[in-house]
């Protein structure tokens, strides 16, 4: 950068290291000599590889890992034929749900029925821009970043409504209410209690987030010389449970999948979509279970932090997003389903209470101690 | 003094630039799906394979049917506690500073909020009392349960 008369997007590269994955790629590429308009391509290039980072996790997920796990706890093989452990079928069934006729019902509302699993995979992967993912992969860090990502996860209802009823399907219509009706339950459960590690931090914003986590020691195991870092799962392992509950839920995954519930309503929201649409719904479906897994990650267990060097991070960050997705397919062959009146009294009379109580009683003793 | 307001200038609009272009991938990506699926896939038109899947039979009714009133009842609660969380994050992020500054009391800083909490949890007893949390069971529902060995 030469001069303070060229506008730029990176203040901080003329200063420290460079932090967010945009200034990496004008570093690495060199298009920082083309001005704003460089920057710009840098920045999108860097959300290119953000969004198809994510997109390639979904991918492994959907077709082989979900199939492999679940075989695996009802004892049976599973995928095995195309490559090692069988996960060539990734290809081969992006080509056979792509290639699917694309059969459209009479009875459907047309742009909202099209625009449905535009706005449920879409609106998954924009939450993944403030998420920091280690080795410099972190796309935007504004200062109201938890909210933000709460606020986009929440557009997924929209949807989900929007499928539902745009279907003309009565299954289609009762899986959009029940996920709406869930969401509205869960939703202010997740938030408070995420609040509780607001008051922690003192921030929303999540880089700070993960540094006030990580900077602090809680004890050191005698003996080893080893420093456990403060992550916020065990600081509080009381919200880090509730907010694990409230999470399945608002992703929809078992105990708490009534909106696709296959005995009562075929599929629910997704029923009349086939296709690439059906694709789209199933992988905002896959996105919301990893940007919930992405949210527990970045709040309470220290984001991209583990041992060993800092270029690590990626590894540790995709480890511990894994780990929470394998938590949700072992509920899946575990934990019945629960019916949709207990899940609304689950919602409003236990959770809710108890992340208040949570906030309640975190907000005192940080006072106290403090 | 007075104040006054000043535009964001383009250094401070990065991260929202950023957050945009991945809205714009977002998209994109969806988009690119549906062209390569248009490519790829056929079409045999048939009038019977378009009507709406209902196990099997042929649909009766319509579909936008009258609904429980139970999904009303808990959205508008939602709607009350969506803007109290609104309304707590800003004490959230400024809670730490003020606890450790010695200017203003642990009281002073606690006191007001549990109030408000408060509050909204007395309207939650409230709905709680009057079965708006619960959901309704028709008669024949209970029937059922009741002769329930």
């Amino acid at each position: 950068m030469s001069g303070a008369t060229t506008p730029s997007l990176f203040p901080l590269q003329n200063g420290g290291d460079p932090v967010l994955l945009p200034e990496h790629i004008t570093e690495l590429t060199g298009l920082g000599q083309f001005g704003l308009a460089g920057e710009l391509l840098a920045t999108f290039v860097a959300a290119f590889i953000v969004g198809n980072f994510i997109l390639a996790m979904t991918g492994v997920a959907g077709p082989w890992a979900k199939r492999k796990i679940t075989a695996s706890f009802t004892d049976r093989i599973a995928v095995n034929h195309l490559g090692p452990g069988g996960i060539g079928i990734i290809i081969a069934d992006a080509v056979r749900l792509l290639a699917k006729e694309n059969i459209i019902p009479e009875n459907v509302d047309r742009p909202a029925y099209d625009l449905a699993p535009i706005v449920i995979a879409g609106s998954a992967m924009l939450g993944f821009a403030v998420i920091p993912m280690g080795s410099g992969i972190h796309l935007a860090d504004p200062e109201v970043g938890l909210a933000f990502v709460f606020a986009v996860a929440g557009i997924a209802s929209i949807g989900l409504v929007m499928a539902g009823y745009a279907s003309g399907n009565k299954y289609s219509l009762l899986g959009g209410l029940r996920a709406v009706a869930q969401n509205v339950a869960y939703e202010i459960p997740l938030v408070v209690t995420g609040m509780s590690v607001v008051l922690f931090a003192g921030s929303l914003q999540m880089s700070e987030i993960v540094a006030v986590q990580n900077e602090t020691t809680l004890f050191t195991i005698p003996g080893l010389e080893w420093a456990v870092p403060a992550w916020f799962a065990l600081v509080n392992p009381f919200a880090f449970v509730l907010f694990l509950i409230a999470n399945f839920a608002e992703v929809g995954r078992n105990p708490f999948d009534m909106p696709e519930a296959p005995a009562e309503l075929i599929a629910g929201y997704q029923t009349e979509y086939s296709s690439v649409y059906f694709v789209l719904v199933y992988l905002g479906e896959f996105l919301h279970i990893f940007l919930g897994g992405a949210i527990i990650a970045t709040i309470f267990l220290g984001g991209p932090a583990g041992p060993g060097p800092d270029e690590l991070g990626i590894l540790w960050f995709t480890l511990k997003i894994w780990g929470v997705f394998f938590l949700t397919q072992w509920l899946r062959s575990a934990v019945p389903r629960v019916r949709i009146d207990q899940l609304i009294e689950i919602g409003w009379k236990g959770l809710l209470v108890l992340s208040f109580a949570n906030l309640g009683l975190t907000a005192a003793i940080v006072g106290v101690i403090a | 003094m007075c104040m006054r307001f000043k535009l964001p200038n383009v250094t401070e609009m990065n991260d929202w630039i950023a957050i945009g272009a991945l809205a714009l991938v977002g998209v994109l990506i969806p988009l690119g799906m549906m062209a390569v699926s248009y490519l790829l896939r056929p079409s045999v038109p048939e009038t019977s394979k378009r009507a709406t899947y209902e196990s099997g039979e042929i649909p009766t009714g319509d579909t936008r049917v009258r609904f429980n009133i139970q999904y009303y009842m808990v959205a508008l609660l939602f709607l009350i506690f969506d803007i109290e969380t609104v309304l707590l994050f800003p004490w959230a992020v400024v809670y730490l500073d003020a606890v450790e500054s010695d200017a203003v009391s642990l009281l002073e800083i606690l006191g007001p909020m549990v109030l408000f909490v408060t509050i909204l949890l007395v309207g939650l007893a409230w709905a709680w009392r009057k079965g708006a949390v619960q959901w309704a069971q028709t008669p024949r529902q209970v029937e059922t349960e009741h002769n329930r060995p």
